[in-house]
């Protein structure tokens, strides 16, 4: 497979799969360009992996968790994790939450829970391949996942 | 129930994912800037095969410096050791009296000898010790007392970095400020490119952020800036690994390493002032392993620890220290800084 080839097909997935990470669609661009770029200098490492878009995901992933040095990290630092600017929609009636409530739980969650949540339930993936992923043990990516819905849910509880 | 809501919020992101366009020709465009950068690299440093890092500087300068009639050091070539190798450099602060392990360094040079790899260890990580944990720096101290023996404050380091990481020293070396000083002017000063302003809290210095060359007193100056620094101990560590990159490049460039005289010279005039550990293998073979890996920029990574300072050090992370350790011993440094660009040092 090319480097052309991979983008083409997987592309728009990771963009999608940063969008649900960063919840922000700026800071997503910037977190799989600057992946992207390392991937295509590289291409030839990636290329010689069991599975390109499994390594492609897990190198996006760790970016995202080890936020604090890199360069897109100091952006997002300076755009704050948490957008607070979106009113909260007044219509509770059509969903049990605010809609953009659980969005902005979400983006308090450490990290690595937050990759854990989206990757299983956006992604859909067994826990094996997310432990692969997240290069942690099967176990501590039930238990981080437990967690974060334990947040999720005492959040839920407080406004409901 | 909250899992319905999770799935209904990430639909609802869905929407805000942004075209594939724009983000797909950005991607390229970095990519030929960021290769450009790169062949310029590559040029400035193919002609000379060299430079045993800090290592010409550090290895050389046997505890007992080479007369200056001496043959040449690199005359007889000596069969280089295979494998990976992995070299200890300490910088050391004996101004106020006590003497104490500011900068520690693991340089691995791969099988490959590609390139080096230059990790950081935090002076205040913590490590297992008699009765609990000690900072990393404290064996330096605690061997070497008030006395002047830097050697056993060497030794006792060097236990604790192999117990910590589980690789084998093979050689290394103690620097002093004094020597650091000498050293970096004898090459005629050294780049170092700062990613932030610093500003000295010991004299009136101001280093620009950007790339500077620094005579000895600077350079000095700058590894013993701490205070101030985003990150206080770690962002030194950094501008540490920083200086021994510059002073590679440095010494590439003027051919230092590759030319007889001019590396004589230089030990003589530095010599007292290093002591070093050879280990098993012979000046000439080190200097032939690490010149080889020392021709291509190098790659700097600090060792992970935890950002929170706990009160009495730096504890390492328990999520990447693994994976880390792994690496290392397994001599695939260059796999782990690919997946983990966040902790690797820029260098220019």
């Amino acid at each position: 497979m090319t480097y052309e080839e991979f983008a083409d097909a997987r592309l728009g997935a990771l963009l999608r799969y940063a969008v649900m990470l960063t919840g922000d669609p700026h800071q997503a661009q910037d977190l799989v360009q600057d992946t992207m770029v390392r991937v295509q200098l590289h291409w030839r490492r990636v290329a010689r992996s069991d599975a390109p878009e499994r390594y492609v995901r897990r190198m996006l992933t760790n970016q995202f968790i080890d936020w604090r040095r890199g360069s897109w990290a100091r952006r997002v630092l300076l755009r704050g994790d948490v957008d607070d600017s979106v009113p909260a929609s007044a219509d509770h009636a059509q969903s049990a939450v605010d809609r953009d409530q659980v969005r902005s739980w979400l983006s308090r969650l450490p990290r690595r829970q937050r990759a854990a949540l989206v990757l299983r339930y956006y992604e859909d993936l067994p826990d094996g391949e997310i432990a692969e992923i997240l290069g942690c043990a099967v176990g501590t990516v039930r238990s981080s996942i437990s967690r974060a819905l334990a947040t999720l849910r005492a959040e839920l509880v407080e406004v409901s | 129930m909250i899992e319905d809501e999770l799935r209904a919020a990430f639909a609802r992101l869905e929407e805000s994912t942004p075209p594939v366009g724009p983000v797909r020709a950005a991607v390229d465009r970095a990519v030929i800037t960021r290769r450009r950068r790169r062949r310029r690299v590559r040029l400035a440093g193919t002609a000379l095969a060299v430079a045993a890092v800090a290592l010409v500087g550090f290895t050389a300068m046997a505890p007992r410096p080479p007369a200056p009639t001496a043959a040449p050091l690199l005359a007889t070539p000596e069969p280089e050791p295979g494998g990976a190798l992995n070299l200890l450099l300490l910088g050391v602060d004996q101004s106020a009296g006590s003497r104490r392990a500011d900068s520690v360094l693991l340089v691995h040079v791969p099988a490959d000898r590609s390139r080096l790899y230059l990790v950081s260890l935090p002076r205040d990580l913590l490590v297992p010790a008699p009765g609990g944990t000690e900072k990393l720096n404290a064996t330096f101290s605690r061997a070497t007392g008030s006395g002047t023996d830097l050697a056993a404050g060497y030794r006792a380091t060097r236990q604790a970095v192999a117990r910590l990481t589980g690789v084998r020293v093979d050689a290394g070396a103690v620097l002093t400020y004094p020597g650091a000083r000498d050293l970096t002017d004898a090459v005629g000063g050294v780049p170092v490119c700062l990613p932030e302003p610093v500003r000295s809290v010991h004299t009136e210095r101001r280093f620009p952020a950007g790339c500077q060359r620094l005579d000895g007193a600077a350079a000095v100056d700058l590894l013993r800036q701490r205070y101030g620094l985003r990150d206080g101990g770690l962002d030194r560590d950094r501008n540490a690994a920083r200086y021994a990159a510059g002073l590679l490049r440095q010494m590439r460039e003027r051919g230092t390493a590759t030319d007889p005289a001019q590396l004589n010279r230089l030990l003589i005039r530095i010599g007292p002032a290093v002591t070093v550990d050879a280990g098993d293998l012979s000046l000439p073979a080190l200097v032939g392993a690490t010149a080889r890996a020392g021709a291509a920029e190098p790659v700097a990574v600090a060792f992970p620890v935890l950002a929170e300072w706990n009160g009495r050090g730096y504890e390492a992370d328990p999520e990447l220290t693994p994976g880390f350790l792994d690496a290392l011993r397994a001599d695939r440094l260059g796999e782990w800084a690919a997946a983990h660009p966040a902790r690797v040092t820029g260098l220019r």
